[in-house]
């Protein structure tokens, strides 16, 4: 009987150390806080943002896109991130600022993420909310099933998402963001960076049948003098749109030129027209 | 027609407009295109390489001289075309074809597709 029960013992703990994750996350999960599927707002269908892509249209100036000479934005940069702009900008202006992702393989990364052109998917569930991007393709998750952020989380493009319901209204914050500290990762083609210390809080929202927002306020220690907040919006497409696979690499005829900095374009053999 | 149904024409039509250029910016700059003029050239499709992440039409051009040049034109990703009504189809191979293109600012046989012309007189892109 004895031995019965020491088998049946080391049974139970050998199990349960099958469903004891390495890294730890699940159990910070908080389990309860999670809506269910009936209280959830729908968000369903294609979304396109809306404006070019420059990061933050309410403070650019001059006309066009981000690749015009003239037009940039105006985020609040203390002294020493101002110059790296300026110089960023410099280089743009002489077609010597590559987008990184030109490259292909990079995620676009938060806040980029809600910068990019080509379809959006916003998928509602109970435990997660995940954006999905043609573009790139992207896929930003923000954990909603009552999780807290690690404490020893590592930096990456996207960061780690994490995020409750007020109303209809996904209020979450984003940390974890290694910003351009690699060189590979830009919010938009004037240049504009953020630095390792940037985090964000963010609420997005469906403000009427046709239209998502998003409204970012990010702070950045190293970068900013004070908090930026940016608002995107996203277009309803028309139903029964499709969304397709984005193979960046199939046949990329506009690599970047390491050495210089400059967007090439090649013939169809590969060699480079310019 | 009454005057909100043409401008309501008009409105959908600047929006395809928008939605036919927009997508050639998707993936780089195009800095490299010089996008205060534009150029036409005549001859031959040879190919239309509907990839990602962007499309290219191969054109084959007789430079006057007895020689062809093959001369690369890009358009936006295949994906938003498609969503357009863009097919592989579109541009098929020997069709004899007229192009618009904003050139490339050193001369190379390449720049960014504007608008297409077939004998027929059936257009695609920008073309008024």
């Amino acid at each position: 009987m004895e031995k019965r029960a020491i088998r049946i013992t080391a049974i139970v703990v050998s199990f349960a150390f099958l469903f004891v994750p390495a890294s730890g996350l699940a159990q910070q999960a908080q389990p309860g806080t999670m809506l269910p599927y009936d209280k959830l707002p729908d968000w369903s269908g294609v979304w396109q943002m809306q404006g070019g892509t420059v990061f933050d249209r309410s403070t650019q100036t001059g006309q066009g896109g981000a690749t015009g000479i003239g037009v940039r934005e105006h985020p609040p940069y203390n002294a020493e991130w101002e110059a790296i702009y300026q110089k960023n900008l410099a280089l743009r202006d002489k077609g010597r600022f590559p987008d990184v992702i030109s490259n292909c393989g990079v995620p676009a990364g938060f806040p980029r993420v809600f910068n990019l052109p080509d379809p959006y998917e916003f998928v509602v569930r109970p435990e997660q909310v995940w954006i999905l991007t043609e573009n790139g393709p992207n896929v930003m998750r923000i954990y909603t099933d009552g999780r807290k952020h690690l404490d020893d989380q590592w930096e990456t493009y996207t960061g780690d998402s994490v995020g409750h319901w007020e109303g209809s209204t996904l209020v979450f914050t984003t940390v974890a963001l290694k910003g351009s500290r690699d060189g590979d990762s830009i919010l938009d083609r004037t240049g504009l960076v953020l630095s390792d210390k940037a985090r964000a809080t963010s609420r997005l929202q469906k403000i009427d049948a046709n239209t998502i927002e998003v409204v970012m306020t990010i702070e950045d220690s190293k970068a900013l003098t004070k908090p930026w907040v940016v608002t995107k919006q996203f277009r309803k497409m028309p139903a029964g749109t499709r969304m397709y696979d984005y193979g960046c690499a199939e046949n990329n005829r506009n690599p970047v030129d390491e050495s210089t900095g400059k967007t090439l374009v090649l013939d169809p053999s590969g060699k480079p027209l310019n | 027609m009454r005057p909100v149904c043409k401008s309501m024409m008009a409105g959908m039509a600047l929006a395809a407009l928008i939605l036919v250029i927009q997508p050639a910016l998707a993936h780089h700059s195009g800095v490299e295109f010089d996008s205060n003029k534009t150029i036409e050239i005549t001859g031959t499709i040879k190919e239309f390489q509907f990839k990602n992440p962007h499309t290219w039409i191969q054109v084959m051009v007789d430079d006057g001289k007895g020689q062809q040049v093959e001369w690369s034109l890009e358009w936006g990703a295949p994906n938003s075309l498609g969503r357009q009504g863009i097919r592989p189809s579109t541009f098929p191979p020997g069709a004899k074809v007229t192009m618009r293109l904003r050139p490339m600012r050193n001369g190379s046989p390449a720049g960014a597709f504007v608008g297409a012309k077939f004998a027929d007189g059936k257009t695609v892109g920008r073309w008024e």
